[in-house]
């Protein structure tokens, strides 16, 4: 039986797993891999302490962090699909979690931090073309849009983001955008309306990508003129924002319409007494990686107070 | 045994590759195809999709990196040998 169950491999649970380790929890981290969301970034610049930090790195560097604790045991590789709660409510119960290659893990406590993944546009050709022009991860292929004419969909820092990746490369970027205003940073804006190959289009709302072996055009509805138009591209990008990994959780907990776990922003408890939640996967109003190691510390800290208050097993005799 | 990747420099999961290559003591060649346009084509033509990475192991051709993906098709193509 582990006292804790961390589920995830980003900044949340990494900052949790140290913190478990220092206060000689018994712990399981479970992760498909380290680094959370910002792995694919090219230069992380806020992550206090480092001027500039790349997403491979910073996932060596927790993976490293995390292998440094002496009662956190690693399961990589790994994906949680189901929480049970056994033997009634936690400190009598227990919770069983199960993950994807049939493991089945006994825990005390759970701290979900399993974050969020991309939001897809669910439009016609989007599956279709995935791979053929339409692009999930800006840093990776922007380089191969050369001299293309592409599209980005999103209007929030990411989206911003992808626009600047392809700026030194495509001929014409289009940025559509569902609202009325740019959302991201003003750094970023600002790079974005300096460049000439950019034009953005607002209210803009993306109904099909369409193709032959590739992508060829983009239509999408004018919420103005509530007319439809049809743009040549060679490419599409896509960055709508995320939505939370909460699925394996089933009716366990309590989450908002978003799909987010709703958390007390004091303690990060669930409404589920023994779980625990922090970082993007929660309601937590600001997604940042600075925000969900903090909030992951927090919880790990009352975490520590609910074991040592019902001193439930060896380790806290 | 015959590896090949087509990578990106701003790429991660072709920095993951060939990392693990390195570490495995695996020989690969790499193509640069943000700088690269014959390769770029031609990475096209192989794999018929335009994302990176793409990983060549004999006659496999591998879309991203999964390493056991990857591994699998290392033993593969020793077994074909």
């Amino acid at each position: 039986m582990y006292e804790l169950t961390i589920i995830g491999g980003g900044p949340a649970a990494i900052a949790a797993a140290v913190y478990a380790g220092r206060k000689r929890i018994k712990t399981a981290l479970i992760t498909k891999d380290f680094g959370g969301q910002s792995i694919v970034s090219d230069d992380i610049q806020n992550w206090i302490g480092d001027l500039g930090v790349s997403g491979f790195e910073l996932a060596k560097r927790f993976e490293a962090h995390v292998r440094a604790q002496e009662t956190v045991e690693v399961f990589q590789g790994e994906v949680v699909t189901q929480v049970e709660s056994v033997g009634g409510e936690v400190p009598q119960g227990n919770f069983v979690v199960e993950t994807g290659t049939g493991k089945k893990l006994e825990t005390k406590t759970i701290l979900v931090a399993s974050g969020s993944k991309r939001r897809r546009l669910g439009v016609p050709g989007e599956d279709e073309f995935d791979g053929k022009g339409v692009v999930f991860c800006s840093t990776c292929d922007a380089p191969l849009f050369k001299d293309k004419d592409v599209a980005v969909v999103g209007g929030g820092n990411a989206g911003l983001e992808a626009v600047v990746d392809l700026i030194p490369y495509a001929k014409k970027i289009t940025l559509l955008i569902r609202g009325e205003e740019l959302k991201g940073d003003p750094i970023t804006q600002e790079k974005v309306q300096s460049s000439a190959k950019v034009e953005v289009l607002f209210g803009a709302v993306t109904q099909e990508i369409k193709g032959d072996k590739m992508v060829q055009s983009l239509v999408y509805k004018d919420k103005k003129s509530d007319q439809t138009q049809e743009i040549a591209i060679g490419g599409v990008f896509i960055e709508i924002g995320a939505i939370p990994n909460s699925d394996f959780l089933g009716e366990l907990i309590e989450r908002n319409s978003q799909n987010e776990i709703i958390v007390d922003h004091k303690t990060q408890t669930t409404s589920k007494k023994g779980i625990w939640a922090a970082g993007d996967v929660t309601d937590v109003l600001y997604k940042q990686n600075n925000i969900s190691a903090g909030d992951a510390v927090k919880g790990l800290l009352n975490i520590y107070d609910f074991l040592h208050k019902h001193t439930q097993t060896e380790a806290h005799k | 045994m015959n590896v090949t990747i087509y990578s990106t420099p701003t790429c991660i999961y072709c920095k993951m590759a060939k990392e693990y290559f390195t570490t495995n003591a695996i020989p690969f060649t790499e193509y640069n195809v943000a700088e690269d346009d014959a390769k770029r084509d031609e990475m096209f033509e192989k794999s018929q999709q335009m994302g990176v990475p793409v990983i060549q192991i004999g006659e496999k051709i591998l879309v991203g990196f999964n390493q056991p993906d990857v591994e699998a098709a290392l033993s593969q193509s020793e077994t074909d040998k």
